[in-house]
């Protein structure tokens, strides 16, 4: 049963990572951040990542899709960007943001351990 | 941006206690945030229960075994009734919002109250720092939304959607719990939403079009005459008037 803090730390172990942040979606603000550093202003990224959801689960509503979004990757010319939906019970919509450098990061690996930490945060 | 002097001052001396303004609570704990309340927003009862999430029993279970501890958010925790990251950004989610509505710009009197504490007990201490960081984000990204503050208090009346007009399940749910009394305040309690959520929500509705937007009230009117001939008219010149009285009728 992890709290937010070891959530984060385990996703800063991912092979690449350069940051993460758990981020409540409707308000765009970060519960907790980690790594990121001077290159990457985690809560500024929170806030701009929100948007991107945003549009997407509009998108969905305007055609029709009955369905949710797991996750949603942004590819940069250095960086993966990962955005993971959480499901929880009793949230307002939350996701896990996750920044890799591209030379040193293993995509499906990355993802797969996104939607573990995601399992043990159980929210 | 300060939003409190206050606030910074209590940090930076450490201070543990209670700040109590006009529209809300925040308690310190060696100058770090532990907890905020409002009457603005819904407290973490509500939020807890209304969802489902914990039922009222389980909730006041806690308060009376715990409460005179201050570990009740411990105390959900230990008995199973809540993950520690659940409580964690459940607490998380309603000190940021009780604080939004506490901080915001008032005219009373602040005080503080050395030593008070709050009967929940501290979950995750946040910097005053990052409480007032977001605060002022929050009041900039309301106004960069739909820059009309008058829906933020006057009840939510919906407005029909243009066709092929789509509305998200969250938004769909606030509109219809908007019965053209409900102010944003009441529905998020009655949905058991962030309030500060439920605003934005209902800029967003505004902005387009689906909600609809109150007059501002227009600002007061200036003084049709000079503020002097009120007070020359309090002690009037009789004699004079009596002279031009004359004067006017003697020459017609």
């Amino acid at each position: 049963m992890a709290n937010t803090e070891t959530a984060l730390k385990e996703a800063t172990a991912i092979d690449g990572a350069i940051g993460a942040a758990l981020v409540d979606y409707t308000s765009g603000m970060a519960l907790g951040t980690i790594g990121g550093g001077k290159e990457l202003d985690l809560n500024v990224a929170a806030a701009g990542n929100t948007d991107v959801v945003r549009a997407k689960v509009r998108t969905m509503e305007m055609l029709g899709l009955n369905d949710e979004i797991e996750d949603i990757l942004i590819t940069l010319g250095g960086q993966y960007h990962l955005i993971r939906l959480l499901k929880g019970r009793g949230t307002n919509g939350l996701f896990l943001y996750l920044a890799l450098d591209k030379e040193r990061a293993n995509l499906a690996m990355a993802r797969h351990q996104l939607k573990k930490i995601e399992a043990e945060l159980d929210i | 941006m300060t939003v409190s002097p206050m606030l910074n001052r209590l940090a930076a001396e450490r201070a543990t206690g209670a700040l109590l303004r006009d529209h809300g609570t925040l308690y310190l704990v060696d100058g770090r945030v532990v907890h905020a309340e409002s009457p603005a927003s819904p407290g973490l009862d509500v939020l807890l229960t209304t969802g489902g999430r914990l039922p009222r029993e389980g909730w006041d279970e806690a308060v009376d075994r715990a409460g005179a501890r201050r570990e009740v958010g411990r105390f959900l925790v230990d008995s199973g009734r809540l993950h520690d990251g659940e409580l964690e950004i459940c607490h998380l989610g309603a000190v940021f919002d009780a604080a939004f509505f506490a901080l915001a710009p008032a005219s009373g009197p602040t005080r503080f109250r050395y030593g008070v504490g709050h009967w929940f007990g501290t979950v995750r201490p946040v910097s005053t720092e990052a409480v007032e960081r977001e605060t002022v984000r929050r009041r900039e990204l309301l106004d960069s939304v739909w820059p009309y503050s008058a829906v933020d208090t006057a009840p939510v009346l919906p407005r029909p959607a243009a066709p092929g007009q789509t509305v998200t399940p969250r938004r769909r749910a606030l509109l219809a719990a908007a019965d053209g009394s409900r102010t944003p305040a009441d529905i998020a309690r009655r949905l058991g939403r962030p309030a500060f959520h439920t605003l934005l929500d209902v800029r967003r509705l505004a902005a387009a079009g689906l909600v609809e937007t109150p007059l501002e009230p227009l600002p007061a009117a200036p003084p049709a005459v000079p503020t002097w001939v009120g007070e020359v008219a309090a002690d009037p010149d009789v004699a004079l008037l009596r002279r031009l009285r004359d004067a006017l009728e003697a020459s017609l």
